[in-house]
């Protein structure tokens, strides 16, 4: 017989181990909160979002994020309890499918992380080009290649860019760019800290100056573009304080901030591969971390901007930048036709142009340290439903050489290209883009719902579980928090259904083209999963059966 | 033509044999088979002191009555682990003794092996159903004797036999594992193994082949990568092909109708080797959840239509 090991929890034992197959020692939850981490990426995602508060003027930021943090914290709860009772390779798709039936967790999930993910690789793209080619490009004088990117043919080459990172990337296997990610998430941080060094150890004026020279220099603006650029935004935009504070508007803010703060648990659909998930405090401390450590940083960030760019500034020149290029009635061209970042900014406080695009080119590795997971998850929730045997068996076929999930790839990368095409091409169609977000939370939500119903759903799995010992007042603890957290999501749901002034650029009376578009993937998802269930029974299978529970006794 | 049931890597979860049993009746299946690596891993002791118990499951501690423990055993069971009743002082001997610790692990499992033969005796007598168990790379070799007193069960390591006019060979011996467990050789010895019962085959186009380890690099065998120290890579995201050669090489000559494998619980899957259409319907035996695979065979078609389920 092998050798045994011992588990022991003060002075006695409580468990004795023997050798056995996959018996490994503790799961790295550092290592799953670098990816949580990176999905909350403040400074892709971050900044982007954070770039449209400025349609709340009067809404408080730093409180918005920390009341956001907190109601994301239920989420990130809800999320750790579902790893926690069933770990799962297919995430969202998995806990639906077995706690709402198979055809509801099919069409709600496959919507999410399959359907609306083609419209992340043209987000993607925009922000690689906001901030990475056109800032680097205008920094060291290709004008030219700046202003092709924002051409309509210089979008669709941007996603073609990132379609073709996130295949090399997939292709080359995770292992691979997991170090990378490594790589990327220590200089990044790097990065950072000489982003917020500057921005701590120098003055607003300094700012203004450097803003002015580099307007001049980078732009050829004219003089005192500080105050031109509030002077452009003030024809569309009443201007902001940082120290407003109105519970309202607050409120707002949070389906902005649901852009980048809303996906703590991305990585939730791979927790099924990762032995240990079981137990609950790995992730849940994974994902906390990665929302609360974002959110503390945002927070400085914040702050940092506000001391030394100055608020107004720096949200007048947001609005003036989409303003103009949303085409708002009397909305004029900024002196600085870039997208503000705030990297760039602070490089400008270092009279160098070289030093300036390094520090581009360094804070670009949040980018690529990021952007390679775009379809990792929904690969995941594409191989789950095919060995459901809902999609095709070839959905989840792997190359026998590079281990290359082609089918879940091809089924990610066609209509991708489709949709940047549209993106690029249809202006008319950018609120399906701003809905990518909704539809992810409408997705989260169902989810949220199965956690509510899961002790009595599934019981015998909840009362096996390590969370079964957690009630409050009696009630499950997965319920209570998935209750929160459901609150919380139909709330954003709500706001960027309905909100009367279109705030959000996606209600649904003033946007028929998202409306038709998200009916559509909707109507999609039944019609493969009713001709599945009938194609399957003719060979003999029960699609219905797949999750059926087998009795005990 | 007969239904197959196919589930695997069971590591001592008693729900999961329960609803392997029961299974036949479920899925109408006429064959069930068990594919290896049956019994558990851990044992946990419940601590009789003072006329109460003492157990610690999941890092919580939980002091019960003697009217608690039968719970407290189902709990434990259900998990895949073996509850273990023990006084301080007995405790303290296992905790010392190497030894004492092995022998007592030997018998709790040989006794689990037992009950769950007797088990099935009682849930399929009459039935019609055959069952049939191929111990894998975690059971001790004891397991086969075990096995082998059923008087409903039959054991399938290292023979050949006939389901409805298919043939099955069966082995639950792997290749090497960072583990050392109780049925590992070289890839050389598993393949004249393999072949020893391959080469008797009538028809490969009408044969099982039950191998617990998954072929090399057939996506069936993708384990999460480790270091010397057996911590999991990259957060468990790196992924190796870690299946045999040798089984690999055995598909490719045959090329049976079917081949079933397990031993990665993480690679499940269904992938065509050739005219081999190879399964792994992977394990979560610590939920409780039955992943299985259920094959229509049939005598034109070989296979009518396969599913992958969770119960």
């Amino acid at each position: 017989m092998a050798d045994t090991t011992m588990g022991t929890a003060g002075a006695r034992p409580t468990l004795f181990l023997r050798n056995a197959t996959g018996l490994v020692k503790a799961w790295s939850t550092f290592d799953a909160f670098v990816y949580s981490f990176w999905s909350v990426n403040l400074i892709t995602l971050g900044l982007y979002g954070m770039s449209y508060v400025y349609t709340v003027p009067d809404g408080q930021l730093l409180a918005a994020i920390l009341v956001f943090g907190l109601l994301t914290t239920f989420l990130v709860v809800t999320y750790a309890m579902l790893v926690a009772v069933m770990p799962r390779t297919g995430g969202d798709y998995a806990w639906q499918s077995r706690v709402l039936g198979g055809g509801l967790g099919f069409v709600l999930s496959m919507t999410g992380w399959w359907f609306t993910l083609f419209l992340w690789a043209p987000i993607y793209a925009n922000i690689l080009v906001v901030q990475f080619f056109s800032p680097l490009a205008y920094t060291l004088g290709w004008t030219g290649v700046a202003t092709f990117f924002t051409s309509k043919t210089g979008i669709f080459v941007s996603c073609l860019i990132v379609l073709a990172f996130v295949s090399i990337v997939v292709t080359l296997g995770m292992e691979t760019y997991a170090r990378i990610q490594k790589v990327c998430f220590w200089i990044g941080l790097a990065g950072l800290a000489v982003v917020c060094g500057l921005l701590l150890f120098y003055s607003q004026s300094d700012f203004q100056n450097a803003f002015n020279r580099e307007a001049t220099s980078l732009f050829g603006a004219p003089a005192n573009a500080y105050q031109g650029t509030i002077d452009a935004a003030s024809k569309s935009f009443g201007g902001s304080s940082f120290g407003t504070f109105a519970f309202g508007p607050l409120l707002l803010l949070l389906p902005w901030l649901a852009f980048y703060l809303l996906w703590p648990n991305w990585g939730a659909t791979l927790y099924g591969e990762v032995r240990g998930a079981k137990e609950l405090r790995k992730p849940f401390w994974s994902m906390f971390a990665g929302l609360w450590v974002t959110v503390a940083m945002v927070a400085l960030v914040v702050i940092l901007i506000n001391k030394t760019i100055g608020w107004n500034f720096y949200q007048s020149a947001n609005a003036a930048y989409w303003n103009n290029l949303f085409a708002v009635q009397g909305a004029p061209a900024p002196p600085v036709p870039i997208w503000p970042y705030p990297v760039m900014f602070a490089g400008f406080l270092v009279d160098n142009h070289l030093f300036q695009a390094l520090l581009i080119i360094v804070m670009g590795l949040w980018f690529f340290g990021w952007a390679g997971t775009l379809f990792l998850s929904s690969t995941r929730v594409i191989f789950a439903a095919a060995f459901d045997r809902v999609l095709p068996s070839w959905a989840a076929s792997i190359s026998a050489k590079r281990r290359v999930p082609y089918g879940a790839l091809i089924l990610m990368i066609v209509p991708a290209l489709v949709i940047s095409a549209i993106y690029a091409y249809r202006p008319d169609f950018t609120s399906v883009f701003l809905d990518a977000t909704a539809v992810l939370a409408l997705t989260f939500l169902a989810t949220v719902v199965a956690a509510i119903i899961l002790p009595w759903r599934r019981k015998d799995l909840y009362e096996a579980s390590p969370i079964a010992r957690y009630k409050v007042a009696g009630v499950p603890l997965i319920t209570v928090v998935g209750v929160i957290t459901g609150l919380f999501l139909l709330f954003m749901l709500y706001e960027w259904s309905f909100n009367p002034d279109n705030l959000y650029g996606t209600s649904l009376q003033k946007t028929p083209n998202s409306v038709i578009y998200f009916v559509a993937t909707y109507v999609v998802a039944v019609v493969i999963y009713v001709a599945a269930r009938i194609y399957r029974s003719r060979q003999g299978i029960d699609l219905a059966r797949i999750h059926h529970e087998i009795p005990v006794e | 033509m007969p239904k197959v049931f196919f589930a695997t890597d069971l590591h001592g979860s008693e729900v999961c044999w329960r609803k392997f049993l029961n299974a036949a009746k479920f899925y109408e299946a006429d064959v069930l088979i068990c594919g290896g690596d049956m019994t558990g891993k851990a044992m946990i002791p419940i601590v009789e002191e003072n006329g109460h118990y003492t157990v610690t499951i999941a890092s919580d501690r939980q002091v019960v009555s003697a009217g608690e423990v039968g719970d407290i055993e189902s709990q434990i069971r259900r998990r895949g682990y073996y509850p273990l009743h023990v006084t301080p002082e007995r405790l303290q001997v296992l905790d010392e003794n190497a030894d004492v610790r092995k022998e007592t692990f030997r018998q709790i499992m040989l006794d689990g092996v037992r009950r769950w033969m007797d088990m099935a005796s009682e849930k399929l007598r009459g039935s019609g159903v055959r069952l049939f168990v191929c111990p894998g790379n975690d059971d001790e070799m004891e397991v086969d004797d075990v096995v082998r007193e059923s008087d409903m069960v039959e054991l399938g390591e290292g023979r050949m036999v006939e389901i409805d006019g298919f043939t099955m060979i069966s082995t639950g011996w792997s290749n090497h594992t960072p583990w050392n467990t109780h049925r590992e050789e070289t890839e050389e010895k598993l393949g004249e193994r393999i072949e020893a019962m391959a080469k008797q085959i009538p028809d490969s186009a009408r044969a099982i082949f039950n191998l617990h380890c998954p072929p090399y690099r057939s996506g069936l065998d993708e384990a999460p990568a480790i270091d010397s120290d057996l911590k999991l890579m990259h957060g468990g995201r790196a992924l190796r092909p870690v299946g045999s050669t040798a089984v690999r090489q055995a598909i490719d000559k045959h090329q049976p109708l079917l081949s079933l494998h397990g031993h990665i619980h993480e690679s499940k899957g269904a992938v065509k080797l050739g005219k081999t259409l190879s399964i792994n319907p992977g394990s979560a035996y610590e939920e409780g959840i039955l992943m299985a695979a259920v094959i229509n065979l049939d005598a034109k078609k070989g296979i009518k239509s396969y599913q992958l389920v969770n119960g």
